[in-house]
């Protein structure tokens, strides 16, 4: 059997336990993945004023800018469910959490409707150009 | 921490940030649940990971934005891998086709169920049940009835009016949005502003050609581009360099295609050369699903995307 026949079920059921989270693009690598006291020693440190926030972190000074999933999209973390010794192909994965904005943080410079991400916000209505039927 | 430390494979990374439509959480109508799923990929031919929604009424791409040293904050976590990906509706007809068109050798009409059929790809017949795959056939097919069976037989005339149709509709979606996609953009701090150009239509065109190639074949790109009125561009050196285009670059991780310029098809496939002052502004909306679906679930590595 093909490795191409195995498929990644996203069990749908979890999306009523998962929690709202804060999400944050960081301009870095961190490499870890787990926990961290994100609100003790980030959250807590970020400093608004009008719609740019500031926050230092590691000594370097960071903005950042909160956006909102586009109109009709949902944010999701999703996260692998162990796998059982009976199911040898298919992966499974939960919702572990739910968003409807991010922030993201540039470093030094100031938060733009260029910056890459929010450019990437406008993905879904391209598409929908993209795949939308068409008139006959 | 002064030498520059060599990163560490992302091993154990077992957690994705995506950004979905609100239809694959929607689970009203339909007791089962999506699928991540390995298909066809009907532009480079490799496997791509997509997405069917509950019944399979719905097919969906699955795109990767990404941009070098990003980490995400999850509620009290943090992620390492920085990807955010998207999952958008996407049109089956695009993985049909190719399958349409392998079986037009034949010349025959044949049952649609017989034509996408893929040993390799055994989730492709799950495309037939999407809601809108057959109804929209004669799209890309020429028709006929024999009783109650349907039979088909690829037509390029008719794929080429509906690709045409596809383009015409992304060139409306890009003008809306204000996408700059002319060679006036010099700086990636404007990207958003409007430049006049005489052939501002062009730029547009080419770049929904370039956008809308990203899902069918070189060969057919060359051929759509030719049903558009445009000629092939002769060499990307002539115009100034992808990175410069817009930020938001839609880089897949085999086939680096900047689609404002590289639309010649020659060009469509090779990787840019250099993101050098592009890293820090360039993102890559890397595809996904054009890696198997291990690398996805998988670190990444520098290889792949270079």
């Amino acid at each position: 059997m093909s490795c191409n026949a195995s498929v990644t079920r996203l069990h749908l059921s979890s999306l009523r336990g998962a929690e709202k989270a804060p999400v944050h693009l960081m301009p870095c690598e961190i490499e870890h993945n787990g926990l961290a006291q994100v609100s003790q020693y980030f959250t807590a440190t970020i400093k608004e004023h009008k719609t740019e926030k500031t926050v230092s972190f590691r000594g370097r000074g960071l903005k950042g800018q909160e956006i909102s999933c586009p109109q009709g999209y949902t944010g999701l973390v999703l996260k692998e469910v162990d796998r059982h010794g009976s199911d040898q192909q298919d992966r499974t994965v939960k919702v572990s959490s739910v968003f409807d904005k991010l922030t993201y943080w540039n470093l030094e410079t100031p938060p733009t409707s260029d910056d890459t991400v929010v450019m990437a916000m406008d993905w879904p209505e391209l598409a929908e150009a993209i795949h939308g039927t068409v008139e006959d | 921490m002064a030498t520059k430390k060599k990163r560490t494979p992302n091993s154990q990374n077992d957690s994705w940030v995506v950004i979905a439509a609100d239809s694959v959480i929607n689970t009203q109508k339909h007791n089962s649940d999506p699928d991540f799923v390995r298909l066809r990929n009907p532009s480079t031919g490799e496997a791509s990971l997509y997405m069917f929604g509950s019944g399979d009424v719905q097919l969906y791409e699955v795109k990767a934005f990404e941009e070098d040293f990003h980490s995400w904050f999850v509620g009290q976590t943090v992620q390492r891998d920085g990807k955010l990906l998207f999952v958008t509706p996407m049109d089956p007809l695009y993985l049909i086709l190719p399958y349409m068109i392998h079986s037009s050798r034949e010349g025959k009409f044949q049952p649609v169920n017989q034509v996408v059929k893929d040993e390799d790809f055994p989730e492709s017949s799950r495309l037939l049940r999407c809601s809108c795959s057959l109804s929209a056939l004669h799209n890309i097919a020429d028709e006929k009835e024999v009783g109650s069976q349907k039979f088909h037989r690829y037509s390029q005339e008719r794929t080429l009016n509906w690709l045409k149709k596809k383009v015409e509709k992304t060139v409306v979606a890009l003008k809306k949005k204000n996408f700059c996609v002319g060679e006036g953009v010099k700086s990636t701090t404007y990207v958003r502003v409007k430049t006049e150009s005489d052939n501002q239509d062009e730029d547009y065109l080419r770049y929904a050609h370039g956008l809308i190639s990203e899902y069918i074949s070189e060969e057919l790109s060359k051929v759509l581009l030719k049903h558009l009125g445009l000629t092939e561009l002769k060499s990307p050196n002539e115009t100034e360099p992808p990175s410069k285009k817009r930020k938001l670059s839609d880089k897949p991780v085999e086939a680096g295609e900047d689609y404002t310029k590289f639309n010649s098809a020659d060009f469509a496939r090779k990787p840019p050369k250099k993101m050098t002052t592009a890293q820090k502004t360039l993102a890559k909306v890397d595809k996904t699903g054009m890696k198997p679906m291990s690398s996805f679930f998988s670190p990444k590595t520098k290889a792949e995307k270079k």
